[in-house]
């Protein structure tokens, strides 16, 4: 058992883990009881679980909770406290979601593109998660003008 | 903009009278008498869970407070269906959509059922089944708000009366009031058997796209899933199956330190499937402190299992094989006979004539087309969540397709009384057919029983691909003769494949399983002498219902086959689909998809166009797809052009985004999906062996729909959307690969062998 602090969307949280080698995800989720970070794969091909780390976007579901100690953590939870990140306001413009079960890994890999300074179609390409519902062109539409 | 609640509670008591009304102080309460949707009529004679069909699924509430709230009994699965239905209630109830709050239904048993219960989300069904009775209760709902009115005003002239978004105007003396302060006096009234609709010519909006009201709380993480949900002391378990289908427990292994149980989990009747035969222990469930932890013990656990004896035949090569020997040769059914695995039966048509005719063609086509097994792989993984009180209750938390199938399963399980037992569906990570089964819902409730305590139970994605209940593998066996003017002579259609409906109890009559040959049955083409046949394979291996279900096999199988007539006579593949058509409809949207698609403008070198026409759910439709860039490993689909009929477009926005989808979903599947077995295991485990297109690969889509009718007519059929963009990829895109390689494509997917990296 050991005793970690995480400091997720501004926050410093303590947490006990059996296994300093629990990935990220199941912190968050099981532990923190921050569900909007989803499980899709576990393997890192999805991109559901994606959340930033010091700005960057990272995979949960393979990202050891011990290396995010000390690191600045935001997940969908954090993005904004009232849909008003330009992003949120996108995809509601644009009607993004189906299922909307991979969107806050799309929410946040267009977050991380737009925190690195890309914009429009260069934040789409940045975009590599799956989604199984096609949401694809939307996503395109939605970000063209961020 | 309100958003609904999908774990808003709903009594499963029944209510004593079948009352249309609950009257109340506080306000206008209206259930609607509104069909349970079945999707595969041939179900209905199975003795499978789920009794009586369920007549009433939707309420409305109109309360003191102006507060319109919609109970809707079928699942939120991104497919929109309960902003559609808001939409068709807020039309004729003559309110702004916005005000219209739409909240989750439960199940029940009972019969009559008491209003918002829940139903079978299937067949792309919601809209197209609520369209007409929604309407109807809607507008008795407003006539008698508005006699409400014209009883407090003393004028019972209507033609005095105006609405707008809620509000009674009495025009000639200029008095207002809302359906909220009239809503305690419309309560008392008599329910008129009808009452007017709103007209065509005035729809605000029917036809319009609207907002999704699921949708803000799609982009903020709050919108909660099965996966997501968390109950007060809840404990976790983690499935895992004997890899071999059909083997089970030998010997219980120890529980692992730091776990709270293992609990062996059963095939319950009515979940059995294939070889996962009732009572089999298949499954153990690992239950401990949180997800990680007990999936990391599970994966642990050395465990032994008992396979089942012909385990040595469970293989891909030899399913493929077999199915390819009946595709030619298989006995007939006999009425009343044992019609065993590889009986044939004849669906339409008369084979010898058929047979005869074909040869009075210039040219015959003979053709074997084989598609494989097909996982769902819906991005939520299956789960359930229990909470069990022995004697007490029991609360299931579920994304399920089926809270009615569900609910049935856990009085069976728990011997619990209806009162005592609640279903909660959540949102859906997508359904795609997969969460219509209660397989996971079974061993859920079976984990909270053994444990006593909240339990969320969750399958990890490995199991999911391998534990699936497949769409099932075809071989399709069509021959057809061609004369040189493009006439048929005579067509023979034969799919041998395992049946869905016979695996879930269905006893086949003479024309077999409507699954196995639907999209071949009554085609509207002109193909002479013709006769279609389905024959029953050995189903050793889980099949089901996987979006859009036999028209996603067997449109493969005709769409192809028509193809291979046009370039047998050298014509030109939309023309000749033309030519042999005189329904007027399939020729709008045929004339639709190529027209999109620019079928007659030319293109550059390097790039093929391929076309394909279908019919699903009552709705026809057809895709133009273009290609460029074939290799042995790869190829880039670069325009997809899709129209569709589906006699009347409640929200033309999220139809445009459901075909997308569905093309997506189609797309997947043709150039990737596969499930293999070996010895009796899946052999796709995860996305990375199961690979799906990113946004890179996404081609442009673009979406006709022909246009609503002046007058909806409602004897007429309105057509389903949800699956409709799959099941004319596969041909339009093997029609377009033939045109650019000269290579038919007869073997679904196109790259099997694909594979997909990490990120
Ligand atoms: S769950 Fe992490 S990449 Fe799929
Ligand atoms: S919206 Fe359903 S998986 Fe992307």
């Amino acid at each position: 058992m050991s005793q970690l602090t995480l400091n997720v969307n501004g926050q410093n949280h303590s947490v006990t883990v059996s296994d300093g080698s629990m990935p990220l995800l199941w912190v968050l989720r099981d532990l923190l009881g921050l569900t909007g970070t989803k499980y899709g794969c576990g393997i890192e091909v999805c991109g559901a679980c994606s959340v930033l780390i010091d700005n960057q976007v990272e995979h949960a579901c393979v990202f050891d909770v011990t290396s995010a100690v000390g690191k600045k953590i935001v997940t969908i939870e954090g993005l904004s406290p009232d849909r008003s990140h330009p992003a949120q306001q996108a995809w509601i413009e644009h009607q993004v979601p189906q299922c909307g079960y991979c969107q806050s890994g799309m929410l946040i890999c267009a977050a991380g593109a737009m925190k690195a300074g890309h914009h429009g179609a260069a934040i789409a390409s940045e975009i590599h998660n799956l989604c199984v519902c096609g949401t694809y062109p939307r996503i395109k539409q939605a970000v063209a003008k961020l | 903009m309100k958003t609904s609640s999908p774990l808003a509670p709903v009594p499963t008591q029944p209510l004593s009278r079948r009352d249309f009304l609950v009257r109340s102080a506080a306000g206008l309460t209206l259930s609607f008498l509104l069909p349970e949707f079945r999707g595969f009529t041939d179900l209905r004679a199975a003795p499978a869970s789920g009794g009586p069909a369920v007549p009433i699924n939707a309420w409305l509430t109109i309360g003191a407070d102006e507060s319109i709230a919609l109970t809707i009994g079928s699942s939120e699965m991104g497919q929109g269906s309960f902003s559609g239905l808001a939409q068709i209630l807020a039309e004729d109830l003559i309110v702004d959509y916005d005000r219209v709050i739409t909240v989750q239904g439960g199940p029940t048993t009972a019969v009559p059922a008491p209003i918002g219960t829940a139903i079978n989300t299937v067949g792309s069904g919601v809209t197209r089944s609520n369209f007409w009775r929604l309407r109807d209760a809607a507008a008795i709902a407003r006539e008698m708000l508005v006699q409400a009115a014209m009883n407090a005003l003393g004028d019972p002239t209507r033609a005095n009366y105006v609405i707008n978004n809620g509000v009674v105007t009495h025009v000639p003396s200029g008095s207002a009031q809302t359906y909220g302060q009239l809503a305690g006096a419309a309560a008392m009234l008599p329910v008129p058997v009808s009452a007017p609709l709103v007209p065509d010519s005035e729809f605000r909006l029917i036809g319009r796209t609207q907002l999704r009201k699921d949708i803000p709380a799609k982009v903020d993480g709050s919108a909660r899933y099965g996966l997501d949900v968390r109950l007060p002391h809840m404990v976790y378990g983690v499935v895992r199956h004997c890899p071999t289908f059909g083997g089970t427990l030998a010997a219980m292994p120890a529980k692992p330190a730091g776990m709270i149980a293992v609990v062996p989990t059963r095939v319950v009747a009515g979940t059995n499937r294939g070889l996962e035969a009732v009572n089999n222990f298949n499954a153990l469930v690992v239950v401990g402190p949180n997800t990680w932890d007990v999936w990391q013990a599970s994966k642990r656990l050395s465990v032994k299992w008992n396979l089942p004896s012909n385990v040595a035949s469970l293989n891909t090569t030899q399913f493929v094989n077999e199915a390819k020997a009946l595709a030619s040769v298989a006995t007939p059914y006999v009425a009343g006979g044992a019609n065993l695995p590889g009986t044939l039966y004849t669906v339409e048509g008369n084979a010898t004539a058929a047979n005869a005719a074909i040869y009075q063609g210039a040219a015959v086509v003979d053709a074997t087309y084989t598609l494989p097994y097909v996982a769902h792989a819906c991005m939520e993984v299956l789960n359930c969540t229990v909470d069990y009180v022995a004697g007490v209750k029991c609360d299931v938390y579920v994304p399920t397709q089926s809270a009615k199938s569900v609910l049935t399963l856990v009085l069976s399980l728990t011997g619990l009384s209806a009162s005592q037992v609640k279903v909660y569906t959540t949102y859906l990570g997508g359904g795609l057919g997969r969460k219509s089964e209660v397989d996971f819902v079974s061993q859920a409730v079976q984990v909270g029983m053994a444990v006593g305590r909240p339990v969320k139970v969750m399958w990890p994605r490995e199991e999911d691909f391998t534990h699936d209940q497949y769409r099932p593998m075809a071989v399709i066996h069509a021959k057809a003769g061609v004369k040189v003017d493009g006439s048929v002579t005579g067509w023979s259609y034969r799919n041998v494949s395992p049946s869905i409906l016979g695996q879930r109890g269905a006893v086949l009559g003479a024309k077999g399983d409507s699954q196995g040959i639907e999209g071949a049955q009554a085609l509207p083409y002109s193909l002479g002498a013709r006769v279609t046949e389905w024959v029953s394979h050995t189903a050793p291996i889980p099949v089901g219902f996987w979006r859009s279900v036999g028209a996603s096999l067997n449109t493969f199988g005709v769409e192809s086959m028509i193809d291979e007539l046009a370039a047998a006579t050298l014509a030109d593949p939309y023309q000749f689909r033309r030519n042999l058509l005189t329904d007027p409809r399939w020729i709008a949207v045929l004339d639709a998809a190529a027209n999109l698609g620019g079928w007659n403008t030319p293109l550059p070198a390097g790039r093929a166009r391929g076309i394909a026409i279908g019919t699903a759910f009552n709705s026809i439709v057809a895709e133009v797809v273009e290609i460029s860039a074939a290799t042995s490993t790869s190829l880039k689909v670069n325009r997809v052009s899709i129209a569709l009929d589906c006699y009347l477009a409640v929200n033309p926005g999220q139809i445009e985004s459901q075909l997308t989808g569905g093309v997506v979903h189609g797309l997947n599947a043709a150039l990737y999906g596969k499930q293999t077995f070996v010895g009796g295991v899946a052999q796709s485990k995860n996305f990375n062996a199961s690979r799906m297109i990113r946004m890179n690969e996404m081609p442009e889509v673009k979406v006709a729909l022909i246009p609503n009718p002046a007058a909806a007519d409602r004897t007429k059929p309105l057509g389903g959307v949800g699956e409709l963009g799959v099941p004319t990829f596969a041909p339009a895109l093997a029609n377009a690969y033939y045109k650019l390689t000269g290579v038919r494509l007869r073997s679904l997917p196109l790259f099997p062998n694909a594979t997909m990296g990490g990120l």
